[in-house]
């Protein structure tokens, strides 16, 4: 088995330290991400085969500030992982020699989807909500190397709306752009993080899928999210680290039709 | 000005013939398998069929939704499922994964596409991107503004179709799994427990809330979008009742025809929005259409339910030489009530209930049991599937 490759939100800058073999950043480009507190200006990032991350979904103003800049990339940018298939056509346009990553983290849930997405971009984020049949399935179908995640948060809604702040404006609460909520019924726990272009929240439980192993795939994905660089270090190490983990969907499957369920 | 579609929801046989009848130009709704509401009715082919020759029989359209996101299980089927849409000449199907789009496509199929809602496009780039699938009309996302509906409508030339009416998601549709995760049911293959309706504790405050979006409601800007060329106005809602659809396909309809005719008056807006609201029992406002919505377009406690008891019966028949009207009873009413009917080709008109006879002729009191037949007289000639509800507004004190 060849060596694991990883691709790593740099959610902090200590990140970037993070002296491990095979490892890429991934940037959260100010005004073009959400879920993520801090965000880099295009033209501070210096590293080589830097990834920019653009995970928001775009209006019409948007795509055209992001074509200028798209027109103008520095040569250290490798690529760019999207959740707005526009920047497809954008790419195709400007000609752009950039790795696309599609990463909409819902939506590539069968290899025959993922087989006609890989028509137009070169890798994608396999779904974070289906099992590890289905993830295994995929790999072994996938005309293209992928990126899996391996241990992160998983994103569990993206809304355009700021629900944090319309919540501290009705409540008179202070104004933060964090909190952790907790579904009352199910005591589900969700880490809320918003920005002026929306809110992102997530499961507030890690996947660990660190034992998922296969030969077609391009990267190992993690978001850091809440974790300190030294707990990354050690999760790139094998190791384990003291944080609520959860195998996520890998096991469980999701049914759709309250009848089927209940025979 | 140019005629622009009403597009109606039905979740089962009665609500599409409701839809129809209540001025719906087309109607989507979906197949037992691969829609985004699993747990309504819905159509089985046979009744599919069915539904595609009484609507072009009216010269109207009908469309399928196959806007699941697939799972490897549900591959297997997809294809023959979509041959069948195709040979009895359903006009469209509405999907959102890619690869129902492309395989529609493969297989050299005639019906159109449509690209679901639940693909988020909020720009022309990503409607281009749709448009070389061989998509022919986008469903734009409900938090696209006024000035990216025109710029999306410039860019790609392609058939626009905007939600209107209806229930919101809190997210980007498509882009939620809360319900995944709570409680397995899978949001994105039609199994929606809709957890962002439910409470929600802040770990660092006391507060109790929810996240509930209050209804969109696009009445006020229905000549501007005309005028962007937005080419369907759609209504949300597969799962609600006949009532529901009938009021508000009925209070749409007859707002296009006033556009067309220029008559629409301020009054007569916030009449028919005073009626839309009252019938979901919710607050509605425009939403994103022009900014962002505040803490003024949400719920976040113990939303007041209005009363949704207004449906009062169904007219069955109505026998012009006796003027005697056959209803079928939904909701408490009794002699005296001061209630409103309305219809296709009726304008809600005020009557007193009378006496009420049963089937047999008999004078009751009163009407309290659902789907019970009762029979009254009524001097205004009315049609089969008009309505009978309460009378809340009167038009005239907005005129």
């Amino acid at each position: 088995m060849k060596e694991k490759s990883f691709l790593i939100v740099v959610t902090e800058k200590d990140i970037l330290k993070l002296k491990v073999k095979n490892i890429n950043f991934l940037f959260p480009i100010k005004d073009f991400s959400v879920g993520f507190l801090n965000t880099y200006d295009i033209d501070t990032i210096t590293i080589p085969n830097a990834y920019l991350y653009i995970n928001r979904i775009l209006d019409n103003k948007d795509i055209k500030k992001l074509e200028k800049i798209l027109a103008t990339l520095k040569p250290n940018i490798k690529g760019i992982c999207f959740t707005d298939l526009g920047i497809i056509n954008l790419a195709k346009k400007l000609k752009l020699s950039l790795e696309l990553i599609y990463m909409q983290s819902h939506n590539t849930t069968n290899y025959v989807s993922v087989n006609y997405y890989l028509d137009y971009v070169d890798s994608l984020l396999v779904s974070t909500d289906i099992t590890e049949n289905e993830i295994l399935s995929i790999l072994d179908h996938a005309k293209k190397k992928l990126v899996v995640p391996y241990f992160s948060l998983i994103e569990t809604m993206y809304s355009r709306r700021t629900l944090l702040k319309n919540y501290q404006k009705y409540f008179a609460l202070p104004n933060k752009q964090e909190e952790t909520l907790i579904e009352e019924n199910s005591k589900k726990e969700f880490l809320a993080i918003e920005n002026e272009y929306g809110t992102v929240l997530y499961a507030k439980k890690f996947i660990d899928y660190r034992f998922i192993e296969h030969e077609n795939i391009l990267y190992y994905f993690i978001n850091p999210m809440h974790l300190k660089q030294k707990d990354v270090k050690r999760i790139l190490e094998g190791k384990e680290i003291a944080v609520d983990k959860d195998t996520g969907f890998l096991h469980q499957e999701t049914y759709y039709r309250l009848k089927e369920e209940e025979k | 000005m140019k005629k622009v579609e009403l597009l109606a929801p039905a979740g089962d046989m009665e609500k599409l013939k409701i839809a129809y009848l209540y001025g719906a130009d087309a109607v989507y709704c979906a197949g037992k398998s691969f829609g985004l509401r699993a747990n309504a009715q819905n159509f089985t082919l046979e009744e599919l069929k069915q539904a595609v020759k009484y609507a072009h029989r009216r010269h109207k359209r009908l469309y399928v939704t196959v806007n699941i996101l697939f799972h490897e299980k549900e591959l297997e089927n997809l294809d023959a499922y979509l041959k069948a849409l195709d040979k009895i000449f359903v006009d469209a199907i509405i999907a959102s994964d890619i690869l129902v789009i492309k395989r529609a496509k493969e297989l050299g199929l005639k019906l159109e596409v449509h690209v679901s809602t639940q693909a988020s496009i909020l720009n022309s780039e990503a409607g281009l991107f749709y448009k070389s699938l061989g998509v022919t009309r986008l469903v734009l996302a409900r938090e696209a503004s006024l000035e990216d509906i025109r710029k999306i409508k410039e860019k790609t030339h392609l058939e626009l179709e905007c939600f209107i009416h209806g229930a919101m998601c809190t997210s980007f549709s498509g882009r939620c799994i809360m319900s995944n995760y709570c409680t397995l049911r899978d949001a994105n293959r039609g199994g929606c427990a809709q957890i962002c309706r439910w409470t929600f504790k802040n770990k660092s405050e006391k507060e109790i809330f929810s996240m509930t979006p209050k209804d969109l409601n696009l009445i006020e800007y229905i000549k501007e979008l005309i005028s962007i060329g937005v080419n369907s106005f759609k209504v949300e809602g597969r799962m609600r009742g006949i009532y529901y659809i009938a009021t508000v396909i009925n209070v749409y309809h007859t707002i296009l025809d006033k556009i067309s005719e220029n008559t629409l008056s301020e009054g007569e807006i916030k009449y028919y929005l005073d009626i839309l609201n009252r019938c979901a029992n919710r607050d509605s406002t425009p939403q994103f259409v022009n900014g962002l919505p505040t803490e003024e377009e949400q719920y976040f406690l113990g939303r007041q339910e209005l009363s949704n008891q207004d449906f009062l019966g169904l007219v069955l028949d109505y026998n012009e030489k006796n003027k005697m009207a056959t209803i079928e009873h939904r909701n408490y009413f009794k002699k005296g009530d001061i209630v409103e009917f309305f219809g296709p080709h009726l304008e809600a008109t005020t009557y007193e209930i009378g006496d009420i006879f049963d089937e047999d002729g008999h004078v009751l009191t009163i009407s309290n049991h659902p789907k019970k037949i009762i029979k009254l007289k009524i001097d205004v000639k009315l049609e089969k599937y008009d309505m009978m509800r309460i009378k809340m507004f009167d038009k005239q004190d907005y005129l």
